[in-house]
């Protein structure tokens, strides 16, 4: 890593790393995030720069309009894309310049995503969509079967363990989902519209259970374009045309 | 761990699409079946062949018969050859040091009587050493003896049709019956010769219709000089079935000395043997090539099928990358699901195999045999042919951007 520093110090124009202490207390620093799509002649600048420091604990919301750069900020925080510039500290690791294997290994052990559309895999049981991260981290099956066990049941969903996602409801689908987010004890929990396919009601209890979850002190980031959801979140970050307008944090 | 995953995941989707996986493996299935059809029947050939040599004088055996050579020709020896001769067989075991045993035979057609009963049938003159040279014994009474031969006895041993013809039950030991108008005592009767290729038909029943006079008897009886006396084929025995060569070029320069001229032709057993195997070969290459081709057009089906499938689960291996499973891991999920599929359809095979072997083996009449050999060669060529097609596709599933299979809808 010094190798690196002292070619971007060569260069001069780039910030210093973030200090360690800076570093322990932020579980998310980007610096200079600048994502930039290859959309034929003329390229697309998704995100323009974007610095952003999300702490543990922290229970917050990425908002902003559709084509504001919060799906491509969601991706890159989620380690299922790489910046085009700048650097992403994730749990003190630098992982803007991992591929491939690198970041199915951060996503596996550091990451834990919950989709608009749940995105189980129809023909396993709850319990073996649930144990799906611990499998890919080779975790044996006892192991694997007992976690997920308990994470079902901290989603109050242990009964319907043998059951296939397409005997639930919508919401009990979403359940699963958080179930096999948490499964693997991630640093952060990385949400995008979680309540956009559920009516109202339904919608609301996911986010009471998500509340609950951040209570315990685990790290929320939710993505969404419904104030009325980001409203329930302690931070909301807002994203327009690329860059963080508000929400930063005051150091 | 993973593998065992990957394992019951491909269980579950044979039985969840038993349809689809039965078409996608039909090319599968005949490539393992034909390849199982051709090993069993390769196999089984080759061994009846070799039985049916162990029990009608082994491959030691050398046989020389006649041949026209068609060749017009001014040399004075070749033009007074009359062909095989007593005096060859002479020559032969005189002068021959790669064979121990010669048989001389003449063969001809002669009326034969008894009681009110008579019919034209092959009568064989022969000497003592036709016996053990062809693994053939008498049941009951004795064989041609050297005795016979230096008295030109009229004696016949039977074999067990022709004592049943003109005898009946009744022991034919010590009874007279008439050839060509001579009476002629009966001193034994050959033991019955049976071997079958498929249990139905006895492939040695010209055998057991054989009767034997001493070779000086019938010389005698028809005339010729016993030295001049022609004589329609002979066997030899080498000694030492390696030298198998040697024992055939042996036999063709004495003859060639005695004659003249090549009119006579000689094969040996381990050469017969040798050029049915080549042909074997042949016949197993052209089967395999059949096989392999039928394993080819299935794997490409299994490419396929694995193709379309995989577009219908690209957002469960998006699911599967986004929790953090790595490229290599989703190969290998992937390979093993092609492998295990066409696993599957190589056990089908097997069956399929054993039903054409059962009716090729009826058609034909050829025995087959199914060892574990060809069932784990079958299985093996199967697993192959999944592992290579399930390549390309395991190789796009493990490349595909997950951001983008999240997406499809």
């Amino acid at each position: 890593m010094s190798a690196v520093f002292k070619f971007e110090n060569w260069r001069g124009a780039e910030p210093e790393p973030p200090s360690a202490e800076k570093v322990h207390k932020a579980l998310i620093q980007l610096e200079r995030i600048v994502k930039t799509y290859d959309a034929g002649d003329n390229e697309v600048q998704a995100l323009r720069g974007v610095d952003l420091r999300i702490d543990r604990g922290e229970f917050a919301a990425i908002i902003g309009p559709s084509g504001s750069g919060k799906s491509t900020l969601m991706h890159i925080l989620g380690c299922l894309d790489s910046p085009t510039e700048g650097r992403y500290w994730l749990d003190g690791e630098d992982v803007a310049a991992l591929s491939g294997g690198a970041l199915a290994r951060i996503r596996n052990q550091k990451l834990g995503f919950v989709f608009q559309t749940f995105n189980l895999l129809p023909r396993a049981t709850n319990l073996k969509n649930v144990e799906l991260p611990l499998l890919y981290a080779g975790i044996d099956s006892d192991e694997r079967r007992a976690r997920a066990l308990e994470a079902l049941d901290r989603v109050g969903l242990k009964e319907r363990a043998k059951h296939r996602p397409n005997q639930l409801s919508g919401g009990q689908r979403q359940r699963v989902a958080i179930a096999r987010a948490l499964v693997n004890k991630p640093s952060l929990i990385l949400a995008d519209e979680p309540t956009g396919n559920l009516d109202q009601k339904t919608g609301n209890d996911i986010i009471r259970l998500f509340e609950e979850v951040a209570e315990g002190g685990q790290t929320i980031v939710i993505v969404t374009h419904d104030p009325a959801i980001a409203a329930r979140t302690q931070r909301r970050i807002k994203i327009v045309d690329g860059l963080v307008v508000s929400g930063e944090m005051e150091d | 761990m993973l593998i065992l995953e990957a394992i019951i995941d491909g269980i579950r989707d044979i039985k969840d699409h038993l349809g689809r996986t039965l078409l996608q493996l039909f090319g599968i299935i005949l490539g393992a079946g034909s390849i199982v059809a051709t090993f069993s029947l390769s196999v089984a050939g080759k061994e009846a062949s070799m039985k049916f040599y162990r029990v009608s004088g082994g491959i030691e055996r050398i046989w020389i018969g006649n041949k026209e050579t068609g060749k017009i020709t001014l040399d004075a020896k070749a033009l007074a050859s009359k062909g095989l001769t007593y005096a060859d067989a002479v020559a032969l075991r005189a002068e021959g040091k790669e064979i121990d045993l010669v048989s001389p035979v003449s063969q001809d057609q002669m009326t034969i009587r008894y009681g009110a009963k008579e019919k034209a049938r092959d009568v064989m003159g022969v000497t003592p050493a036709y016996s053990p040279i062809s693994f053939f014994h008498v049941q009951r009474g004795r064989f041609i003896t050297d005795l016979d031969l230096q008295s030109t006895a009229r004696v016949v041993v039977l074999g067990t049709t022709r004592a049943e013809e003109f005898f009946g039950s009744d022991d034919p030991v010590g009874k007279t019956i008439s050839i060509n108008g001579a009476g002629y005592l009966v001193v034994g009767v050959m033991e019955e010769k049976y071997f079958s290729f498929d249990q139905k038909r006895n492939a040695l029943r010209w055998m057991n219709r054989n009767m034997y006079i001493p070779l000086t008897t019938m010389m005698t009886r028809k005339g010729e000089p016993l030295e001049q006396g022609r004589i329609s084929f002979m066997h030899a025995r080498m000694k030492d079935v390696k030298r198998h060569k040697e024992a055939v070029q042996e036999i063709e320069r004495v003859l060639f000395r005695q004659h003249g001229t090549k009119d006579y032709q000689v094969f040996s057993r381990v050469a017969n043997l040798q050029r049915n195997e080549s042909e074997g070969k042949m016949y197993d290459v052209t089967f395999m090539i059949c096989g392999i081709i039928s394993l080819l057009v299935g794997g490409i089906v299994i490419m396929n099928i694995q193709l379309a499938s995989f577009n219908e689960r690209v957002r469960e291996i998006g699911t599967r990358k986004a929790v953090g499973a790595t490229p290599a891991q989703i190969f290998f999920q992937m390979l093993t699901e092609s492998v295990l599929v066409s696993i599957f359809g190589g056990i089908l095979g097997i069956f399929a195999g054993k039903f054409f072997t059962q009716g090729i083996s009826m058609l034909t009449e050829n025995p087959a045999i199914i060892t574990p050999g060809v069932i784990m060669n079958a299985l093996i060529f199967a697993a192959g042919t999944g592992l290579v097609f399930g390549m390309y596709p395991a190789i796009r599933a493990s490349r595909l951007n997950p951001i983008e299979a999240l997406r499809t809808e």
